[in-house]
């Protein structure tokens, strides 16, 4: 296939470290093979990720060693019903000296350098809290102690539990559509990957495993220029658009494209959503998977290779269809990739 | 035909020329014009009935009946209509003019007993420039009988309705003949629409290789970077509709493991994902096409339909594990 063009060879030996840093990630977190993947056409198209998954099936772990091999500072807050956006932003206390102390919080205690921030259970956090997240993942700035924080490198993480919905708060549209994608971690299916990770002490305690992952592998410093490098250097052609289109058109109106999933009334079912912002995100992404393939050009596999975790969150169904929506979303994206004729 | 002309019945009537016509044109033909009447039977008509009066002018050369003095059907007594009169234009042997008029009269008149009646003459013109000539289809007496008795001679009321005529039985066989074949017909081109459709039982076995090589062998300009990307585009259906879904060459490993009748052409179906995704995606069709020649892309369809044929291109063919 093509050679990526690619004078000095950079974007290469940037593949070549993505791909390090996949097999490293891979090595403490088994079974989770396409959810690495993912992750890692994220931190190459610098989009920032929602989790969604069981309790206890690696999305800390994950994120940690993610962290780790990035570089930079990693800060982890847990959403409660009580946190306020102060919260994150000071840390008030009474000092030594007994007297009150305000030092900055833990989005502004590490500086600039913060390059990954793991917000763990966002739906438990009030819409106060979501609001201010939103600012930083759509600005990277917090406004703190009179000034503007600016946080260059800032790729958010955050966390969803989809077992308990007591006592959360549902991220609203806007909130959902700026994630660049929400990835679904299950359990592992791989009967090997589930057998070292219960019986095998080395991934009984996390810290030590995390320690395994070798550091700074990718420097997060250059993710911002690599990644626009890798988005200006891969091209789309004329039937890659046409395709691109041809699926936005076939999930906003589904019944014009002729798919029909059983028990859904295609004509209501989709409200709204597959914004732009979400297709450019898919062209984004799709552009990364490319150039992690080792290709020049988008072909309609990254797309499908990335299309539920992208898109997916952006589609708003009819609240009839609201309940069901996890499988409705996944037959709908399944659909459409076997509807629409390619090239 | 209730009459012919040799029916002993019928009366010959011959009315002479007139005198004066003869007198009038001094080069007149030897023979004289004159009106020949055919009639019916004279007798035994009931109220209702039509009597057909066949008249016969045969005219001098040069002479033609005059249409506006011919009588128009209507009333001509209290019991009498005129219903038709047909006029038809003949030539006698002798090459005189001719005409053969039918004048169909009805009776109403409803006798107590048998009686004679009178159809009156009717009186012609004929023309010849501005010579004028008078004929006259004559007169012609019928007898027309009552319907009934005039005193009832058995018991009942003679004026009771007398029952319907039984209808004459009609012959059916031919129309129920064409009504069967009508409906042969009509089974034969829903059977015909059916399978040309594939529906039902002519649903069959879709062979989409075979179809996509036949419109590509149709593709005027193969060789063209337009007709090759529409050959690319027709394999490419062909293989989504082998695969029941859309066909990318990422899953092309998982298609051919279900189907190791293809196993054969597994290199041929790569270079020809390689050399669409050159043509479509890479924007560079001449690559694709050194790749992929249009001969070899044909040639691929081809064994590809070969394959088909032996139903090698169904998911059936999986051999199951043991």
């Amino acid at each position: 296939m093509h050679a990526i063009a690619d004078p000095d060879g950079a974007l290469a030996q940037w593949r070549d470290r993505a791909l390090d840093f996949e097999r490293a990630v891979g090595r403490i977190v088994l079974g989770q093979e396409r959810v690495i993947r993912l992750l890692t056409i994220a931190v190459f198209a610098r989009g920032h990720v929602l989790l969604e998954g069981d309790v206890g099936v690696g999305k800390t772990t994950l994120l940690r060693a993610l962290a780790r091999t990035i570089g930079g500072s990693y800060e982890r807050v847990e959403g409660t019903i009580d946190l306020m956006p102060a919260d994150l932003v000071y840390d008030a206390r009474v000092g030594e000296d007994g007297r009150p102390r305000v030092d900055p919080g833990p989005l502004l205690r590490r500086g600039p350098e913060l390059s990954v921030f793991f917000f763990n259970e966002i739906n438990r956090a009030r819409p106060q809290v979501h609001a201010m997240l939103l600012r930083l993942m759509a600005e990277r700035t917090v406004s703190a102690f009179g000034r503007e924080y600016v946080f260059p490198f800032l790729q958010v993480f955050a966390d969803r539990n989809r077992v308990e919905r007591e006592e959360t708060f549902e991220l609203p549209a806007a909130a959902r559509d700026r994630f660049f994608m929400e990835v679904q971690v299950k359990a592992p299916e791989d009967f090997a990957a589930r057998r070292a990770l219960v019986f095998d002490p080395r991934f009984h305690d996390t810290d030590l495993l995390i320690a395994e992952v070798p550091e700074a592998i990718i420097d997060y410093r250059s993710l911002d220029q690599v990644s626009r490098e890798i988005q200006n250097t891969i091209p789309a052609s004329d039937a890659i658009v046409a395709y691109t289109i041809a699926l936005w058109d076939a999930i906003r109106t589904p019944d014009k494209a002729g798919i029909a999933l059983p028990g859904v009334r295609m004509d209501r079912l989709v409200q709204g959503g597959a914004s732009p912002r979400g297709m450019s995100y898919l062209i984004r992404a799709a552009r990364v998977r490319a150039w992690l393939e080792g290709r020049s050009i988008i072909v309609p596999e990254d797309l499908r290779a990335v299309f539920p975790e992208v898109m997916a969150h952006r589609i708003f169904f009819d609240p009839v269809y609201e309940m069901r929506r996890e499988e409705i979303s996944a037959d709908l994206c399944r659909a459409a990739f076997a509807t629409v004729p390619a090239p | 035909m209730r009459w012919s002309r040799s029916l002993p019945a019928a009366r010959h009537c011959r009315t002479a020329a007139l005198a004066l016509f003869g007198a009038l044109l001094a080069g007149a033909p030897a023979h004289a014009a004159g009106v020949d009447l055919y009639a019916p039977r004279a007798f035994g008509y009931l109220i209702g009935d039509t009597i057909s009066l066949e008249a016969v002018v045969t005219l001098d050369a040069g002479w033609r009946l005059d249409e506006s003095a011919l009588p128009r059907p209507r009333p001509v007594t209290y019991w009498l209509d005129l219903k038709r009169l047909d006029v038809k234009p003949e030539t006698a042997p002798d090459g005189a003019p001719r005409y053969r008029l039918t004048l169909t009269y009805q009776t109403f008149y409803s006798p107590l007993e048998p009686r004679a009646l009178d159809i009156p003459a009717v009186p012609l013109a004929a023309r010849k420039g501005d010579a004028r000539q008078t004929l006259t289809i004559p007169a012609w007496t019928f007898v027309s009988s009552p319907l009934r008795e005039l005193v009832a001679s058995q018991r009942g009321n003679p004026m009771a309705l007398q029952p319907d005529i039984r209808p004459r039985p009609y012959p059916l066989a031919g129309d129920a003949q064409l009504a069967a074949a009508a409906a042969a017909v009509a089974a034969a081109s829903l059977l015909a629409f059916a399978a040309a459709s594939g529906w039902g039982p002519f649903a069959g076995r879709s062979r989409p290789f075979a179809t996509a090589l036949r419109h590509m062998r149709r593709l005027p300009d193969l060789d063209a970077q337009l007709g090759y990307e529409d050959a690319l585009q027709l394999l490419h259906r062909a293989f989504d509709e082998a695969a029941g879904q859309r066909l990318f060459a990422e899953d092309v490993p998982g298609f051919l493991a279900l189907r190791p009748a293809l196993a054969g052409e597994a290199e041929a179906i790569d270079r020809f994902f390689t050399a669409s995704r050159i043509a479509f995606f890479g924007d560079a069709p001449e690559t694709a096409m050194a790749l992929l020649p249009p001969e070899a892309l044909i040639d691929l369809a081809r064994k590809l339909a070969a394959v088909e044929r032996r139903g090698g291109t169904g998911q059936g063919t999986r051999k199951e594990a043991a």
